[in-house]
């Protein structure tokens, strides 16, 4: 075999955050090559370079010996490289043969004349899908066969995978790995990354670690087991105080009151017959790995989500069932959610501070007036400017000029002016500066200090160790297990999650 | 039930083993102090700690049987000042002191006698289980969906006798607290308060993911209790086979019932627990089980606060008795036919 790809010291930052350092990458020709490492170790950056997504800042890459710089995507297509995302860009109002030839029809096309070439062609790579079903109609599987198809049949040598087999079923999964094997028989290179080792152990010729956006390992799958890869994901130097391990089983707040009982809860195949407890003056942490039903569990709760109508499980708050039929009747019960994705959900970017702020509180029907009171909003907005300690020059900034810390700042005050007694924080640091990570952490701990039940879902296994009372492992769509902070290490919870 | 429930049919959901009730394996490493057959209740009596098996009270640590009665013990209570009292399983409550055993005069209604206890030394509280069963019936009573159980407050010296609680699905378990008194109410998995001077009983603890049997206090506050079984899918989905149960109770073996037990794996008939089969040897301790062994902390508010477990894989089941001696915790388990000292 000869390196198809080879990425030299390939470097690349999002607005000083450091994404990737100096990392060289190869990939052989015929491989199946497995990149695996935490949540934002800089895996999907990599894979996007190489797919024309990004545009790196440093280094080089070579492709069959050619140096190149794909500016586009459709660049790297045309010159072999595709890239299949977890969220699939086909057209799900079309069928399959339409999108298979999508923006390369005929000129003088008829439906049937691309129904027929179609057919023939997943006939060639013997992929069982209609070519005249409706894309909407297929599952997560076949639909990944469809974007397979649509690379093979662009003549791509290489086709990049992120995180394929998170919304499988283990059936479907079998089918993949075995297209995989197919495409390898026929010469076509495979990056593929995933956070289920097992698969990666299973499917993959060689394995290259990432961590923190450096290169840590890689080499022939053989050479690797679990264990090792787990411990060389996570081997970071912990950073002092700011994510110090809670090793003094004093210093872990007690439980009050069960706050949530959440029994058998499903929601398709995201989350599967879920259960744990949340209980008051506690900060549950929640750790798992993407497409482990973390998020989507709690928006269940919050009543973003609706599980499922039959056999869907129970959620009980206080002791009493409950179910929302919109977030509003959460809010009312003391329940918020505060989202991981601030600038799609959190706020309304260009309004202000007050705005925003007034908006949770009107949200929450706790306004007296029937109309909008200006003062009513300007004194919450004073209060929660002060309380929270958000740095703008005056309430009226819009939210969209401030830094990402306080962005976060506004979002969690936005929930905190509901006056909630269950508040579950998603990913409550992303994006957040270091200054602003250590106040929010405050913050939150003061929350469960005041008696509030605390829920933190995180990627970011420090931060787990740090906030959390009780952690709690998802895996799979489901709680596998629950750890005491002072007992616990990182890999052991990784493990937990992967395995 | 909601209006809904009527359509999609009411989830069967039980409580998950986790923050309090997070599973360990401190009753199964427990250090083993007596083997004895089915030990059922235990109390602490000048000292010695007595312990109901069959129909003898043994003191743990003697050879000789403390008393003999001929039936089943079903239940013991300490009596302030010296001696105890017996529930048997044919109803009578026995008053023994020095070798000899009076019965206590009991209202014909009060049968089933399923835990004592002594609020002085004269006025003693019975946990009826279910009207026309026995105390060994509590699987039947809770296949059956009986809410015959009672607590009653009886008068030693042979007084008049006071029903202070009725309704109640198997109750097993008493403490005092105060001026109410603690009961556990096995069928509904909850612990309830129920007022001595009268009046309705509150509910202090629900939700269990178990079927609670005995309390005892903690010298530390507040107090432990039994769990006899755990509560599971496909139990709860039998309760609620109304035809389908009713045929299991008519027609088969009581040891053969999908229903909670205190121990398991001792019959080729009994119904099989899926991944709880062995299979290579290995018997996993998450697997579903059939019985379990759970003893859980409860805090000065009632509240669970840690537990100590036998899993799937484990044989010290069934524990239904409980009491503090020397500092340390003593269980009796009936499915492992042995007492344990908790550290």
């Amino acid at each position: 075999m000869s390196a198809l790809i080879e990425m030299r010291k390939i470097a690349k930052s999002y607005r000083g955050a450091v994404a990737l350092k100096d990392v060289d990458f190869t990939l052989e020709e015929g491989e199946i090559h497995a990149l695996v490492g935490e949540n934002g170790a800089g895996k999907s950056t990599l894979t996007k370079i190489m797919a024309g997504a990004v545009e790196a800042d440093g280094g080089t890459m070579l492709f069959a010996g050619e140096p190149v710089a794909f500016r586009s995507p459709a660049e790297a297509l045309a010159a072999g490289i595709a890239m299949v995302f977890q969220e699939t860009s086909l057209v799900p109002s079309m069928t399959v043969a339409q999108n298979l030839y999508l923006g390369d029809e005929p000129f003088l096309s008829r439906l049937r004349g691309v129904q027929v070439a179609a057919q023939q062609f997943l006939q060639s790579l013997n992929f069982t899908v209609d070519p005249g079903a409706l894309v909407s109609t297929l599952g997560a599987a076949k639909r990944q066969m469809v974007e397979i198809a649509r690379a093979v049949r662009l003549r791509a040598r290489v086709i990049i995978f992120d995180e394929p087999t998170a919304t499988l079923t283990p059936e479907e999964k079998r089918y993949f790995f075995a297209l995989l094997r197919r495409l390898k028989a026929r010469g076509v290179s495979i990056v593929f990354i995933s956070h289920a080792l097992e698969e990666a152990l299973r499917i993959s010729d060689r394995i290259t670690i990432l961590r923190d956006g450096a290169l840590v390992s890689t080499g022939e799958t053989p050479g690797f087991t679990r264990d090792s890869i787990i411990a060389a994901m996570v081997g970071r130097v912990l950073s002092g105080e700011l994510y110090r391990k809670r090793d003094d089983i004093a210093g872990l707040r007690s439980a009050g009151d069960k706050a949530l009982s959440v029994q058998d809860v499903s929601m398709g195949n995201i989350v599967r017959n879920n259960a744990f407890s949340v209980f008051y003056a506690q900060v549950t942490g929640i750790f798992g790995l993407i497409g482990s039903g973390r998020t989507e569990t709690a928006k269940i709760i919050a009543g973003i989500y609706k599980r499922d109508f039959v056999r869907g499980g129970e959620i009980e708050r206080d002791g009493q069932p409950i179910r929302y039929r919109v977030p509003r009747q959460a809010m009312q019960d003391g329940i918020v959610y505060v989202t991981e994705d601030r600038k799609l959900e959190g706020f309304f970017e260009t309004k202000s501070i007050a705005e925003n702020l007034y908006s949770g509180y009107l949200a929450a029907g706790l306004n007296r007036s029937v109309v909008v009171s200006m003062r009513e909003m300007a004194r919450l907005a004073e209060t929660w400017r002060k309380t929270l300690n958000i740095r703008a020059l005056e309430s009226n900034e819009r939210v969209v000029e401030l830094s990402g810390g306080n962005q976060q700042r506004v979002v969690i005050g936005k929930s905190l002016v509901q006056r909630p007694r269950i508040i579950i924080f998603d990913e409550p640091t992303r994006g957040v500066d270091v200054g602003a990570i250590a106040e929010i952490h405050a913050l939150i701990g003061g929350l469960a200090d005041e008696g509030l039940a605390v829920i933190v879902i995180s990627s970011y296994l420090p931060e787990i160790m740090n906030l959390s009372d009780r952690i709690l492992v998802f895996r799979q769509g489901r709680c596998v297990e629950e750890f005491s902070p002072a007992e616990v290490d990182e890999e052991r919870i990784m493990y937990a999650a992967v395995h | 039930m909601s209006l809904l429930d009527i359509l999609r049919g009411r989830a069967i959901t039980i409580p998950p083993l986790d923050g309090a009730f997070r599973p360990t394996t401190l009753l199964e490493d427990a250090e083993a102090i007596a083997r004895l057959t089915a030990p059922d209740d235990l109390i602490v009596v000048d000292g010695r700690v007595f312990c109901s098996s069959g129909d003898t009270v043994v003191a743990l640590g003697e050879t000789q049987p403390v008393a003999r009665f001929g039936v089943r013990v079903a239940c013991l209570a300490a009596r302030p000042g010296g001696g105890f009292a017996a529930g048997l399983e044919d109803g009578r409550i026995i008053l023994w002191q020095a070798g000899s055993g009076p019965e206590i005069a009991r209202p014909a209604r009060l049968d089933c006698p399923t835990a004592l206890l002594f609020l002085d030394r004269d006025r003693l509280a019975v946990a009826q289980g279910a009207r026309g069963l026995k105390p060994s019936d509590w699987v039947r009573s809770i296949m059956g969906h009986d809410r015959s159980g009672a607590v009653w407050l009886l008068d030693a010296a042979g007084g008049a006798a006071r029903r202070l609680a009725d309704g109640l699905a198997f109750p097993w378990g008493l403490a005092a607290n105060v001026d109410n008194l603690i009961v556990s109410e096995c069928g509904r998995h909850r612990l309830l308060s129920v007022p001595l001077s009268g009046g309705p009983a509150k509910p202090l603890l629900t939700g269990l993911p178990g079927y609670p049997a005995r309390l005892t206090p903690a010298a530390a506050g507040g107090g432990w209790l039994a769990i006899a079984a755990l509560r599971n899918r496909l139990i709860e989905f039998v309760l609620r086979e109304d035809d389908y149960r009713q045929s299991m109770m008519a027609e088969l073996d009581p040891r053969h019932w999908i229903a909670p037990a205190l121990a398991s794996g001792r019959n080729f008939l009994e119904p099989l627990q899926c991944g709880g089969v062995r299979s290579m040897g290995v018997h996993k301790p998450w697997a579903p089980t059939r019985s379990y062994g759970l003893v859980v902390r409860l805090d000065a508010r009632w509240q669970p606060v840690s537990s100590a477990h036998s899993r799937a894989g484990g044989q010290r089941h069934g524990v239904t008795g409980l009491v503090e001696h020397g500092g340390r915790l003593l269980a009796a388990s009936q499915g492992g036919d042995v007492v344990v000292v908790l550290p």
